[in-house]
């Protein structure tokens, strides 16, 4: 039996002529990217729904308990000053959650594709290195990598290269992860099945070893811990070093 | 159908995820923080109107309370001014209806003493009179003849004052 742990399904392709970009490729990935967008949005919409300044609804409860935690978990980390990532990080954080757990109705996540995690790592990396050249100017920026002394300066380079790319990997590596085990686990479980099952005498047997009954519920332990645990951390750890850096970053 | 390589980078979808997460953030923003956070600004706004409302009735309450404190305090001082007043006008009064009484006595008393007096004086003219009346007669008898009562009256006024003495 062959295990085929693959990436994301190409629909079309459309091609662009231009050479480093290559073709567009509506994959899987795209797709449910816009799935989860409208789901966030959607979701965001009916939260906010007819909104009162007296005798909430459990609904409007939510809303702003979702507002306040974003704004403290941003204010709380970062300061007052920058009230105005708050959105940014919210957005980060929900797209990462909502990618990360829509595996679960059986949807490719689009975090399983290290293009979407590269995308939001360089668009932290871009803040981070714009707040660090707005605290010190570009002299005192480039002037940085040569601290505390100048041979260390490709070190300092690398390092710095290193925080985009070990944010991107280490929430890839996890989502995926899971994805591969949970292939393997169900491809396992069939043959265990399988083999178990045609264990039984006559047509019975043969008929319910192609039924992978072990697959029911089995799985399910392993999904706590890598759709619901890991999804939810993952997204929460880069929030967390985003909004780390980026703070760090201003204070020079 | 085509498939993605496990790990891979695909650059379009890059570019794609970039504007994605964009498009997110102003959806978020759009959907859930304006709204949220406007009808929060509302409902502080209008806590800070309530507290700012129970801080002007409790000033407001509190000017009632001392005007009606100063009123009754008021009040009391003029109660006990009247109170004073109305002693004060009690005993002048009380005094003033003595001093009358002793006056209306004094003057009773004095026009009693005058009337007694006077009575007194008619009392002794008539005596007098007649007492010289009589005198003269007596005398007349005695004498025999009229006497003058003009030639006399000096005699007969010292007798009345000597009878007078003596009675």
């Amino acid at each position: 039996m062959n295990v085929d742990i693959t990436g994301a399904k190409v629909f079309f392709t459309i091609p662009t002529g231009i050479p480093v970009m290559g073709d567009i490729l509506i994959s899987e990935t795209l797709v449910v990217s816009w799935i989860v967008m409208i789901l966030i949005t959607g979701l965001c919409i009916w939260l906010t729904r007819d909104l009162k300044v007296e005798n909430i609804s459990k609904r409007q409860a939510v809303a702003e308990m979702l507002v306040e935690m974003a704004n403290n978990f941003v204010i709380g980390n970062m300061g007052e000053k920058f009230r105005h990532m708050i959105p940014f990080v919210a957005a980060l954080f929900t797209t990462s959650v909502v990618s990360n757990l829509i595996s679960l109705i059986g949807l490719r996540s689009p975090t399983t594709d290290l293009s979407t995690e590269a995308a939001w790592a360089v668009v932290v990396f871009i803040m981070i290195t714009s707040q660090k050249i707005k605290a010190g100017g570009i002299g005192g920026y480039l002037k940085g990598f040569t601290q505390p002394i100048p041979v260390l300066t490709p070190f300092n380079v690398l390092s710095e290269l290193a925080t985009p790319v070990s944010m991107a990997c280490r929430h890839f590596g996890n989502i995926l992860s899971g994805v591969v085990i949970n292939g393997l686990l169900y491809a396992a479980l069939a043959v265990a099945s399988s083999a178990l099952f045609g264990l039984l005498p006559g047509v019975l047997g043969d008929v319910l070893a192609q039924i992978p009954f072990l697959s029911v519920g089995v799985p399910a332990v392993l999904s706590v811990y890598f759709d619901w645990f890991s999804g939810v951390m993952q997204a929460f750890i880069f929030c967390m070093l985003t909004v780390m850096y980026i703070a760090n970053a201003a204070e020079g | 159908m085509q498939v993605q390589e496990l790990v891979t980078i695909i650059p379009w979808t890059f570019v794609a995820q970039i504007c994605n997460l964009f498009i997110q953030m102003y959806l978020i923003k759009r959907f859930l923080f304006k709204p949220v956070n406007a009808m929060l600004d509302k409902r502080r706004a209008l806590a800070d109107a309530q507290i700012r409302e129970a801080e002007e009735a409790k000033s407001q309450a509190q000017a009632i309370k001392s005007e009606y404190e100063a009123n009754m305090l008021e009040a009391k001082n003029k109660a006990s001014e009247i109170l004073a007043s109305a002693q004060k006008t009690a005993a002048a009064q009380s005094e003033e209806v003595l001093r009358e009484a002793s006056r209306q006595a004094a003057a009773m008393k004095a026009k009693a003493e005058g009337d007694i007096a006077q009575e007194k004086r008619k009392a002794v003219n008539e005596i007098k009179n007649e007492i010289g009346g009589m005198a003269m007669e007596i005398a007349g008898k005695v004498i025999g003849r009229e006497i003058s009562e003009d030639d006399h009256t000096k005699l007969i006024d010292e007798f009345i004052a000597n009878v007078g003495e003596v009675s």
